[in-house]
C-alpha cells in the first residue's frame, strides 16, 4: 500500500509537471523597447474589455467608453499616426437602424521613437487606450437593450517587425431608455384679473 | 477475472500522464508559420514565381539564376522595413556588378502607384514587384515583416532572416549568397 501511495505521489507531481505553463522558446516574451526582440516568436493581439452595459437615454447623445488592450511588448500606430503610409487604429461600428453614432474620440498617441529608427517619433497606443462613443439613440426607438457591433483595425509592431493589419470584432450593450418627460409650460395666464 | 485495482490505477495514471504531455507538446510546436518554415527552407531550391512588377513586366525568380538574390518581402505600413531599403539600395549598388539581385516583394494593400512612389522616396534601385498570398504562402506564410531571404547562385536558400537586422549582417549574408553556388556561375 505504501509503495501505492508513493507511485500515486510521483505519477502525480509529474502529471503537475508537464502541464504548468512553460516559457519554451516559442513563449519568450518580446523584449521591452530599445531590445532587438526576435519577431515572430509571440503572434501581437488586441483585445477588448468586457464593456458593461450602458443605460442610454434616447434622443440625446450619451458616451460609451471602451477600452482596449495591446499586449506587451508591442505597439498600435494610433488614430492619427506620423505617416500617410502607416495604419490608424480606428473603431468602425454598424449601430442598428435608429440608433446613430455621433462620433468615435481616440486618445492621443504616445510618441515614442524605436531603436530601428531612432530619429523618427511615431505615434502609438501601448498596453491599455480607451476609445470614447458617443452613441444617440432617436427619439422613437423602442425602450429596450440593443447590441452595437463593429470592428477595430489595428496594425501592430514590434521593435524589429511589423504585423498585417487585423481586425477585432468588437461589440457592446446599451439599454435605452426613456428620457424624462418634457417639462410642461404653464399656460399663459391671462393679462386680466378677476376679482 | 479479478483486475487488480492498483494496476488499473497506473494504467488509468499513465495514460493520463501521456495525454497531458501530448497536449503540451502539441501546444509547444509552431503551427506551420514562417517560424518552422524558414528553417526547413534553408538548403532548400528557393520556390519560383511569377510576378508582375511596377511597370507592369512579368517577372519570375528563376530569371535572377546565376545571381546572388536577396529577397525582401515588405509593406508600406512597416517601419522597419523602410530602415533597410535604402541600405538595400546602397548594396545593390556596391554588390550588383558581383552578381547581387535585390528583389523586393511588396505585401500591400496600396496600390502599385503608391508603392512605386514610396519605393521612389526611399531611392529604391532594385526591381519591385506586387505581391501575393500564395507567394508569402510559398515562402512559409510571411506572417511579419521585413523578411529576407538570401539565395545562392544556384537558386538555394542560403538564410533567411525575418525583422530588420544590422546593416553589416545583411552584408555579411549577401555575401554568402553569392558565394554560394559559384561553381554554376563559373559554368555559365
Amino acid at each position: 500500500m505504501f509503495m501505492l501511495r508513493k507511485l500515486v505521489h510521483g505519477v502525480v507531481l509529474l502529471t503537475a509537471l508537464t502541464a504548468a505553463p512553460q516559457e519554451a522558446p516559442g513563449n519568450l516574451p518580446l523584449s521591452t523597447p530599445g531590445d532587438p526582440g526576435i519577431p515572430g516568436k509571440k503572434i501581437p493581439s488586441v483585445t477588448m474589455s468586457p464593456a458593461p452595459m450602458v443605460t442610454v437615454t434616447r434622443g440625446k447623445p450619451n458616451t460609451v467608453s471602451l477600452r482596449f488592450h495591446v499586449s506587451a511588448g508591442f505597439h498600435v500606430n494610433s488614430n492619427r499616426p506620423k505617416s500617410e503610409f502607416l495604419i490608424p487604429t480606428a473603431l468602425k461600428l454598424n449601430p442598428p437602424t435608429d440608433i446613430v453614432i455621433g462620433g468615435v474620440r481616440y486618445p492621443a498617441g504616445e510618441e515614442m521613437s524605436f531603436a530601428f529608427a531612432p530619429e523618427d517619433k511615431l505615434s502609438i497606443y501601448t498596453g491599455e487606450f480607451p476609445v470614447t462613443v458617443e452613441v444617440r439613440p432617436l427619439a422613437g426607438v423602442f425602450p429596450a437593450r440593443y447590441m452595437i457591433h463593429g470592428e477595430l483595425r489595428y496594425q501592430a509592431c514590434d521593435n524589429a517587425a511589423c504585423y498585417p493589419p487585423r481586425k477585432l470584432p468588437v461589440q457592446f450593450e446599451v439599454n435605452v431608455v426613456k428620457g424624462p418627460p418634457p417639462r410642461r409650460k404653464n399656460p399663459a395666464q391671462s393679462p386680466h384679473v378677476h376679482t | 477475472m479479478k483486475r487488480d485495482p492498483v494496476v488499473i490505477i497506473v494504467v488509468a495514471m499513465v495514460v493520463t500522464v501521456m495525454l497531458v504531455f501530448g497536449f503540451q507538446m502539441a501546444r509547444r510546436s509552431p503551427r506551420g508559420g514562417v517560424a518552422d518554415a524558414g528553417p526547413n527552407m534553408k538548403g532548400r531550391t528557393a520556390p519560383d514565381f511569377t510576378l508582375e512588377s511596377l511597370d507592369g513586366k512579368t517577372v519570375h525568380l528563376s530569371d535572377f539564376r546565376g545571381k546572388g538574390v536577396l529577397l525582401n518581402f515588405w509593406a508600406t505600413w512597416c517601419q522597419p522595413c523602410k530602415i533597410e531599403m535604402p541600405w538595400f539600395a546602397e548594396l545593390q549598388k556596391q554588390y550588383g556588378p558581383q552578381g547581387l539581385q535585390i528583389v523586393g516583394v511588396a505585401m500591400d494593400d496600396a496600390s502599385p502607384k503608391e508603392i512605386g512612389e514610396f519605393a521612389h522616396d526611399l531611392g529604391v534601385n532594385y526591381p519591385i514587384l506586387v505581391g501575393k498570398e500564395a507567394v508569402g504562402d510559398a515562402y512559409g506564410g510571411v506572417q511579419f515583416l521585413p523578411a529576407t531571404f538570401y539565395i545562392g547562385r544556384d537558386g538555394k536558400v542560403v538564410d533567411k532572416v525575418f525583422g530588420l537586422k544590422g546593416r553589416r549582417e545583411i552584408e555579411e549574408n549577401i555575401k554568402k549568397a553569392l558565394a554560394e553556388g559559384q561553381s554554376v556561375e563559373a559554368q555559365k
